[in-house]
C-alpha cells in the first residue's frame, strides 16, 4: 500500500473561524427549512431560509457568504433534509425550485458585495440604511427572477403564469424578511469577523 | 422522511460517483426531452433506478411532496386562458409533461439519497473537487450534516422560550427577526467554539480520507450513466 509523506498544512486561524461560522450558517438554513410560517392561497409557505440568505451577505461578506450556501446546497444534494418541506436529492438542484436555490449564494455574494465593498468585512450596523436596503431589495430581485425564470423554462410556462405562481405571493413576507434583516443587523449583536 | 437506510441492493453496491453521474446523466435528457415517446422511455428508466435502490414510490413522492403541489398546479396555471375557450388544453399539456419530467428528476435523486452513505458523498465530493475548494465543501457539508440536528434543537427551544414568554402574540417582524438574531448568535457562538476546537486538533488542509474504489459493476452503469446523457441530443 502506498503511503503519502506530507507535512501538515494547516488552516490559517482567521480562516477557521470563517469557515465555522460558514458552516454553521448552513446549518442554521437547512434547520429553517422547516420553520415556516403558511401563507393562505400560496402553494409555498414562507420560510426563514431568504431571511439567513440576506444575512450570509451581510454578516459572512462576499467570499464567506457564498460559500456558506454552497454548503447547504452540496449537504442538500447529497441527501440531508434541508430543502422545503425537508426534501433532499440532487434532482432539487434541477428541479422546478432549482432557480431560487442556485439564486441564493449569487444574491449573498451580491449582497456582501454591495455592503463591504470587498473582502475586508465591516460592521453592516455602521454601513449607511440606504445601501443595505438597496443590497437587499436588489439580492431578493435576483433571488425571484432567477427564480421565476427557471421555473418558466422547466415547467414550460409562460412568464406571467410562472411569477403568479413563484413570486407575486411572496412580495408581502419578503418585504418583511428585509426589515427584520435590517432590524438584526442594526442591533449590533452580530458582528463580523474583521481582520 | 427519506434517508440512507443501510441495504444490500443494486444501487447500494455502487460506487457514490458512480451514482452522481448517473444522476446527471438523467437529469441532462430529461430536461432535454417532453414528448410522450420520451417521458415513457425516462419512466421506464426512473423506475428501474428506484428499483434498483428499493425505494418505496409512495415514500418517496410524499417525501417531495412540496414540489408536488407546484408540478400539479403549473399545468392547471398554463392552461388558463382569459377569454374563450377559458382552458387551453395544448398549453396545460405542454406544462404537465414538463412538470411530469422534473417529478422523474426528484424520484430519481430519491434512489441516491437512499442507497448513499454521508460519508461516502463527502469522500466523493473531496476526491472529484481538487484543492482546496475540495477540502472545505468535504468538510464543510460534513459539519452542517452534524450540526443540524443541534441548531433544530436550538430553534425548538428558542420558540418555546418565545412562546412562553407571550412572544408568539408579537407582530411578524419582530418574531422573524428575535428568532433569527437568537438562533444566530447561538450558531456563531457554537462556531466560535468549533474553530478553536479545529484548531486545537490540528485542522489541516491535508488530511487522510478513506479509500473509494470502483467495482466491476460500476463501469457498465457508468458507461449507461453517459449514454443517458448523450441522449439528451436526440
Amino acid at each position: 500500500m502506498a503511503t503519502e509523506q506530507n507535512s501538515v498544512d494547516l488552516v490559517d486561524g482567521e480562516i477557521v473561524r470563517q469557515f465555522a461560522r460558514a458552516a454553521l450558517l448552513a446549518a442554521l438554513l437547512g434547520a429553517a427549512a422547516p420553520v415556516s410560517i403558511p401563507i393562505p392561497l400560496s402553494p409555498v409557505p414562507i420560510t426563514l431560509q431568504v431571511l439567513f440568505v440576506f444575512l450570509a451577505g451581510l454578516v459572512l461578506g462576499p467570499v464567506w457568504g457564498p460559500t456558506s450556501i454552497l454548503l447547504y446546497l452540496a449537504a442538500g444534494a447529497i441527501g440531508l433534509p434541508v430543502f422545503s418541506g425537508m426534501s433532499a436529492g440532487l434532482g432539487v438542484l434541477v428541479g422546478n425550485t432549482a432557480g431560487y436555490l442556485w439564486a441564493y449564494p449569487l444574491a449573498a455574494g451580491l449582497i456582501g458585495l454591495m455592503v463591504h465593498g470587498d473582502t475586508d468585512l465591516r460592521d453592516p450596523a455602521d454601513v449607511s440604511l440606504p445601501v443595505v436596503i438597496v443590497a437587499l431589495v436588489a439580492g431578493t430581485i435576483l433571488i425571484y427572477g432567477m427564480g421565476t425564470g427557471y421555473m418558466a423554462w422547466a415547467l414550460e410556462l409562460g412568464m406571467w403564469e410562472a411569477i403568479s405562481i413563484g413570486a407575486l405571493l411572496f412580495i408581502p413576507g419578503e418585504l418583511l424578511k428585509i426589515a427584520a434583516a435590517i432590524a438584526i443587523v442594526k442591533s449590533g449583536r452580530i458582528a463580523p469577523i474583521q481582520s | 422522511m427519506l434517508t440512507y437506510a443501510p441495504d444490500d441492493t443494486l444501487a447500494h453496491r455502487l460506487d457514490p460517483r458512480t451514482k452522481l453521474v448517473v444522476q446527471i446523466g438523467f437529469a441532462t435528457t430529461a430536461l432535454a426531452h417532453t414528448s410522450p415517446q420520451a417521458l415513457l422511455a425516462l419512466s421506464v428508466v426512473a423506475g428501474l433506478i428506484l428499483l434498483a435502490a428499493r425505494v418505496a414510490l409512495l415514500e418517496a413522492l410524499y417525501a417531495y411532496r412540496f414540489a408536488l403541489v407546484i408540478l400539479a398546479i403549473a399545468p392547471l396555471i398554463a392552461g388558463l386562458t382569459l377569454g374563450a375557450p377559458w382552458f387551453d388544453l395544448t398549453d396545460a399539456g405542454d406544462s404537465g409533461r414538463a412538470s411530469y419530467r422534473v417529478l422523474l428528476i426528484l424520484l430519481v435523486s430519491a434512489a441516491y439519497v437512499r442507497s448513499t452513505p454521508v460519508r461516502a458523498s463527502r469522500a466523493a465530493i473531496q476526491r472529484t473537487v481538487p484543492g482546496k475548494p475540495g477540502q472545505v465543501l468535504g468538510i464543510g457539508v460534513a459539519l452542517v450534516f452534524r450540526f443540524l440536528p443541534v441548531l433544530q434543537a436550538d430553534f425548538r427551544t428558542i420558540r418555546d422560550a418565545m412562546a412562553a414568554r407571550l412572544g408568539d402574540e408579537r407582530g411578524v417582524i419582530e418574531r422573524a427577526s428575535t428568532l433569527s438574531l437568537l438562533a444566530l448568535s447561538r450558531a456563531f457562538d457554537r462556531a466560535d467554539r468549533l474553530a478553536l476546537a479545529l484548531q486545537a486538533r490540528c485542522f489541516a488542509w491535508n488530511p487522510t480520507l478513506p479509500a473509494l474504489a470502483f467495482s466491476r459493476a460500476d463501469y457498465p452503469v457508468l458507461a449507461g450513466a453517459v449514454v443517458l446523457a448523450l441522449t439528451a441530443f436526440l
